[in-house]
């Protein structure tokens, strides 16, 4: 549905985006992950036609919006392209009643008065908001305002809706509420959306598949699985907040593959051709079992046992995330309550257990963005 | 205890100063005000207000101020927008260079529109040519009003578009392909706050003006005798006209300052 071919943009010298390549597919809903400053917005204005590309193709329903066919250059106007946009910042057209920002683009359609009235409410009605269609913005919550700017996106019938870190202009205790509703809208829709955000569980909860951004180009796309069982880079590993630590391939040892990290042996799932390479392995914090007796790993059947000293512990809701040295740094994730039957404490010794399936092993290339 | 008694002693001490400073300006800018109004009793004012002078000085004024106030509106905005919106080699300059007539001494204005609009002056055979002789003519308090006095609505409507917020102004390019339709209807109207309150400067400017009509209109009554020119002449020949030309020209300035407050103040309103 919309395909970027090579894409590259610069802001006074300044590379944005590198040679970026994307495929969405029709219908779906795609996040765009990553770190503030990566690129995100850059590439959605360039999608919308807001940004000029330096270079590379872009098309959208297998219409060249941006670059060249043969000898020609193309660059549609915005409002060419079928696209809607919901900003960041709330902008709606504060100088309107919300109904009047809902028909804005309907007017330029040259439509029937009749035809732009009933368009208009039948948008108002989409997103409940037929009783404040009289109301001027600053009349309506945070939530009121991004659903209006939805329905005013949605009037000239896009094939394309992108949305920017929608949730960002909300009050924080209504943001859970209002992502639930916009997935709900999202998904009656049935077209292509492109979701922007910085926000690990709000890419979650919104989309279909995720694409996470790094320095200015896609560094993993994939099913919300395939990213988070499996991710591709240390970068990706690390912005997700999984292990990843760098290792070496040694041998095959009972139908394993053994890696060295620093001093320890792991045991993960076979892949011969990766003997002798240099690593990287990711694990999920949450496939590491913590205990405090060397006498659980006799009973444990999973091939991975190794023993470290807790050197932090940050706390969360109802979980706590634990920071191992075992000869490299290891996050783990317990619930509150484990912490307290185990009694684990900073400086404690205690054992790490996990399945050599937990491993997620592939060749470092040396070459890839760093979040730290 | 002591230390605490101190610092509470120089505080008050801080502030009293700082009172008197506050006191002194008050007066040094609204006694000389206040003498103009005592000069002048109520029972005078009606008969001021048909004076001939007075009455022709008032008109001309208030014409050729709204002639330079219309003509800065229909220049300087559509300027204003450019300057906001675009880059170009050489901006800071173009910009600096339009606003130079703030700060130029109205003497200075005087002579460069001389020599730009006197008969043998840059332009002067051009507009002999067309049968006009700029210098000595209403025109002429025209163009130095609005020489004088554009440069204050330019830089607040240039303000004025560069603080709008980028993404409505990119909502309302998503939804149509036409420039003048998102200038006119969202542009325009979410900077018409800064545009008014710039045209009442700019108005109040070029009923102020002085310097540069002296010295390029002259000072011919009826024709290019404005108010400020009119004080100065009746000053000595009929000080209590000058007086009441004074005092209106008071209340102008006031009222227009008044307005630009509260335009600055009032947030884009709830409509009920």
């Amino acid at each position: 549905m919309i395909k970027i071919d090579s894409v590259a943009k610069s802001f006074a010298e300044k590379k944005v985006i590198e040679n970026l390549t994307l495929e969405v597919k029709k219908e779906e809903i795609l996040s765009l992950l990553g770190p503030n400053g990566c690129g995100k917005t850059t590439l959605l204005n360039m999608i919308s036609g807001l940004t000029r590309p330096d270079n590379g193709n872009i098309y959208i329903n297998d219409v060249l919006v941006n670059g060249e066919e043969g000898t020609k250059r193309v660059c549609l106007k915005p409002s060419e392209r079928k696209v809607g946009y919901v900003f960041q910042t709330i902008s709606l057209f504060p100088h309107m009643q919300v109904q009047d920002n809902v028909s804005y683009g309907l007017k330029s359609l040259r439509l029937p008065k009749r035809e732009v009235k009933k368009r208009t409410s039948y948008l108002l009605d989409f997103v409940n908001l037929r009783e404040y269609a009289k109301f001027y913005p600053n009349q309506l919550s945070g939530g009121q305002k991004q659903l209006a700017a939805l329905a005013r996106s949605l009037a000239n019938e896009p094939q394309v809706l992108l949305l920017d870190e929608p949730a960002s202009a909300i009050d924080p205790q209504l943001r859970e509420s209002f992502r639930l509703e916009l997935k709900n809208y999202l998904q009656a829709l049935k077209i292509t959306v492109v979701y922007v955000t910085h926000n690990l569980s709000e890419a979650f909860i919104m989309s279909d598949r995720i694409a996470v951004m790094g320095n200015g180009r896609i560094e993993q796309i994939g099913s919300k699985t395939e990213i988070f069982d499996k991710p591709s880079s240390q970068y990706v590993a690390k912005f997700l907040g999984i292990n990843a630590f760098k290792g070496k391939a040694v041998r095959i040892q009972e139908g394993f593959l053994e890696i060295a990290v620093n001093n320890v042996q792991l045991l993960a799932p076979l892949a011969p051709d990766l003997i002798g390479k240099k690593v990287i392995v990711t694990v999920k914090p949450e496939n590491i079992i913590v205990s405090k007796s060397a006498d659980l790993n006799f009973n444990c059947a999973l091939r991975n046992s190794i023993e470290g000293t807790v050197t932090e512990m940050v706390q969360m809701r109802s979980t706590a995330q634990v920071t191992v040295d075992a000869g490299f740094s290891l996050k783990t994730r317990l619930p509150i309550s484990s912490i307290k039957n185990l009694g684990i404490n900073i400086g404690d010794k205690v054992y790490l257990c996990f399945n050599a399936d937990a491993l997620n092993v592939f060749a470092d290339n040396g070459s890839e963005p760093y979040i730290d | 205890m002591k230390h605490v008694f101190t610092s509470s002693l120089s505080n008050k001490i801080t502030l009293i100063i700082l009172g008197l400073i506050v006191l002194t300006y008050f007066l040094f800018v609204t006694l000389p005000i206040l003498a103009v109004f005592l000069r002048i009793e109520p029972s005078q004012v009606n008969a001021q207000l048909h004076n001939a002078q007075i009455l022709d000085a008032i008109k001309l004024s208030l014409f050729t101020s709204g002639i330079a106030t219309l003509i800065a509106l229909v220049l300087t905005v559509p300027t204003g927008y450019f300057m906001a919106t675009r880059n170009f080699p050489g901006k800071a300059i173009i910009d600096t260079l339009m606003d130079l007539p703030i700060v130029l001494p109205p003497a200075v204005a005087g002579v460069v529109l001389l020599y730009a609009f006197a008969p043998k002056g840059l332009l002067g055979p051009i507009f002999n040519r067309l049968g006009f002789i700029i210098p000595g003519s209403t025109i002429a308090v025209v163009i130095a009003e609005t020489f004088v006095a554009s440069p204050f609505l330019l830089r607040s409507a240039k303000t004025g578009f560069e603080n709008m917020d980028k993404d409505i102004i990119n909502s309302a390019k998503m939804l149509t392909g036409s420039r003048l339709r998102v200038f006119f209807t969202v542009t325009f109207p979410l900077s018409i706050r800064a545009i008014i309150s710039g045209t009442m400067m700019t108005w109040a400017r070029a009923m102020g003006e002085f310097g540069a009509t002296l010295m390029f209109a002259g000072n011919l009554p009826g024709i290019t005798q404005t108010m400020p020119l009119a004080i100065y002449v009746l000053l000595y020949s009929d000080p209590l006209a000058g007086v009441m030309l004074s005092i209106i020209l008071i209340v102008i300035s006031f009222s227009v300052l008044i307005i630009v407050k509260l335009l600055e103040q009032k947030r884009f309103g709830v409509k009920k």
